[in-house]
């Protein structure tokens, strides 16, 4: 699998080069700003880019800018955004086009290599990924909300794993049940959320999410 | 051989003749470009408006001051008397539009801020504020001091304008006019000029009935004219500094000012001092002990890398595990001292987000039309993440709210709750250090939080 890193600290650069590497992803590309991970993508057309949302002149939101506008030059081409705190603003605007195949995490999750390389998979075949911490976000401000309150300890449970990109197996395996059992609640959850159950993984996530966003 | 550079003599007094033909000439270009100078017309305009203002004031207060204090008894007069108060300060309001417009000399608002209070409070500030009565001697003063400047001017620019114009007349009206008057039933015909003539007093001095007697008035009335616009310039200019002194800050209100701004000022500083040492204390308490933590775990690990594989597994794990949770507080930290996303995306964003992670329910509402300055964002910001803080903690409200909106040069933030309310500066550091910062960019922050809530706090952030 063919991947873009853009990141500017050359130490994690350099780490995310080799963790890929021996995880035996191809690295093409690893830029440090901005344009430099436009040209990268419009290039060499990767399977995945990773990118971090501060990144020079400004040490800002450049990341995050040169991400969604890669995607609109080349649209579908999946990037997973890496960021040292997560906002939801910032999740919203990289959803925003509803193309399919968007990461969005804290920084702090490549620690846990796994999950990441995962994640990475992930937005590479088309899902959505986002942190916990975001879902956390959208679900504190809902909280209140009759109907998520009206949903059960394990169905919030659930609709949080699947707001962050899951599909129903991932989710079983998560909280250790079946298949059959994750399907049940998600039929549920959707019955009682009144959102309409959606063909794909992606758009389901999409649903998930704009129904948290309200 | 001859120098001729000139001696070090010769150029000191040649620098002395230069300047002395400098002020010369200034004075020169002053006096003779009195007539072309803009602000001349303007402050003769100025003194002429002073006069009609004056006589409006004066009507105005004599007449409402006179039913007011006439019906005080009746109780009616004391709303009246209190309209007019508030009436006259309108009045010194313009006053000192007009004498920045006309003049361009910007006098200050001198008025003490009125506070948050019931309204016996306000009423009391209002009425006790020097600035306000001070106003008062202003506009009646205004009618006597417009009166003269207004007869001085008038008089002195028809008089000298008159004689300067006098050889037109002769050129133009050889034969002078015919002027009609009435006496009763009868019309008297006479001539006006130049046949009468016109003497330039009543009953002496020479009369003046020839072009070339016109030309020597008007020669004469040159100097005139230029010498009743230096007094126009300097009657304008005595008139700004009364207004000045009646309607600006006087120096004990400007000394107070002094005082309140170093005080709030001193309390920043100080502020900032805790907020550095709180830092220090969070990356030492926090992230150095993990950080130590971790480096004994692999420091261990390594030593039993080869005679227990087993053991270095869980250690390692662990390492992992206190890594991570290391940069998880690093992040709150880091944080907490300035928000990524305020800087990013602005004050509405940022509040959003901290809405977003209160457990309480938070309903935002920014209306900005533009980003204010950084300093005022930030304690914006600070001021929503500090009470959001107590709501979730304190005050056991099921709903809040967050709204932010601008008023001419300021920012208005509020934060609302329906929880119990009692919230108090005293009690707890967190709004005293709020009010700190509102007040070290000269803001003002009102807590309002009867016992049994609902609490609103407001902060008045000025963006100038």
């Amino acid at each position: 699998m063919r991947v873009v890193i853009a990141d500017d600290s050359v130490l994690l650069r350099e780490g995310l080069v080799r963790l890929l590497t021996e995880a035996g992803f191809e690295v093409v590309a690893a830029v440090g700003d901005g344009p430099g991970l436009i040209a990268a993508i419009e290039q060499h057309r990767p399977d995945v880019s990773i990118v971090d949302v501060r990144m020079p002149p400004a040490y800002r939101d450049e990341g995050l800018v040169a991400a969604i506008e890669a995607r609109r030059r080349v649209p579908g081409t999946p990037v997973l955004v890496l960021s040292q705190y997560v906002e939801e603003t910032y999740a919203a605007e990289l959803l925003a086009g509803g193309e399919p195949g968007i990461g969005y995490l804290l920084k702090d999750r490549v620690a846990d290599v796994g999950a990441f390389l995962e994640a990475v998979r992930h937005v590479a075949s088309g899902d959505t990924v986002l942190d916990p911490e975001v879902v956390a976000q959208l679900l504190t401000r809902r909280r209140r909300d009759d109907r998520v309150g009206a949903l059960t300890p394990r169905e919030q449970e659930v609709l949080s794993l699947m707001a962050e990109g899951r599909s129903n197996r991932a989710i079983a395996a998560a909280m250790g049940v079946g298949d059959g059992a994750v399907e049940k609640h998600v039929t549920s959850i959707f019955g009682k959320l009144g959102i309409d159950p959606a063909d794909s993984d992606h758009r389901r996530v999409l649903a998930v999410l704009a129904y948290l966003r309200g | 051989m001859l120098a001729a550079t000139p001696t070090i003599g010769e150029t000191a007094q040649r620098r002395i003749s230069i300047r002395r033909c400098d002020i010369i000439w200034r004075l020169l270009k002053n006096t003779i470009g009195l007539p072309f100078f803009p602000r001349t017309w303007i402050s003769f305009l100025f003194l002429i408006l002073s006069f009609a203002i004056g006589l409006f004031w004066f009507i105005v207060l004599v007449t409402l001051i006179s039913t007011g204090a006439g019906l005080v008894i009746t109780l009616v007069g004391l709303p009246i008397l209190l309209f007019t108060a508030v009436l006259w300060t309108f009045g010194a309001r313009a006053e000192r539009w007009r004498v920045r417009m006309m003049l361009g000399v910007d006098i200050p608002s001198p008025y003490r801020a009125l506070p948050d209070g019931p309204w016996t409070q306000v009423l009391r500030a209002f009425l006790t504020d020097g600035a306000v009565w001070r106003d008062l001697i202003y506009l009646f003063l205004l009618f006597p001091i417009g009166l003269v400047e207004f007869v001085i001017a008038v008089t002195g620019i028809a008089t000298t304008g008159a004689f300067l114009t006098l050889p037109i007349y002769f050129w133009a009206l050889p034969d002078g006019v015919r002027i009609a008057e009435r006496h009763g039933a009868d019309i008297d015909y006479f001539w006006a000029l130049p046949g009468g003539g016109v003497r330039i007093s009543e009953s002496y001095g020479p009369v003046i009935d020839t072009l070339p007697e016109a030309l020597i008035a008007a020669a004469i009335a040159l100097p005139a004219l230029l010498l009743v616009l230096y007094l126009i310039r300097l009657m304008a200019t005595g008139h700004a500094l009364m207004a000045q002194a009646l309607l600006g800050p006087s120096r004990d209100e400007l000394a107070s000012r002094v005082d309140v701004l170093s005080t709030s000022r001193s309390r920043v500083l100080d502020s900032a001092a805790q907020e550095r040492r709180r830092i220090e204390r969070d990356l030492h308490d926090g992230v150095q002990q993990h950080l130590t933590a971790l480096a004994m775990d692999l420091g261990m690990a390594r030593e039993k890398l080869e005679s227990d594989p087993e053991a270095v597994s869980a250690l390692v794990a662990r390492a992992h595990d206190e890594a991570k949770s290391t940069l998880a507080e690093l992040r709150q930290l880091v944080r907490g001292i300035s928000p990524a996303i305020l800087a990013d995306r602005g004050l509405d964003a940022a509040i959003s987000a901290l809405a977003a992670r209160c457990p309480v329910p938070v309903v935002v509402d920014v209306e900005l039309s533009k980003r204010p300055p950084d300093i005022v964002e930030m304690t914006a910001y600070f001021v929503v993440a500090e009470s959001l803080t107590n709501i979730a903690r304190h005050s056991g409200a099921s709903k809040a709210r967050v709204t932010a909106w601008e008023t001419g040069k300021r920012i208005i933030v509020e934060v609302w709750d329906n929880g119990r309310g009692d919230a108090d500066r005293a009690r707890g550091t967190g709004l005293q250090g709020l009010e700190d910062r509102v007040a070290g960019i000269d803001g003002r922050l009102r807590v309002d939080s009867p016992p049994g809530g609902p609490t609103s706090i407001r902060a008045e952030l000025p963006c100038a």
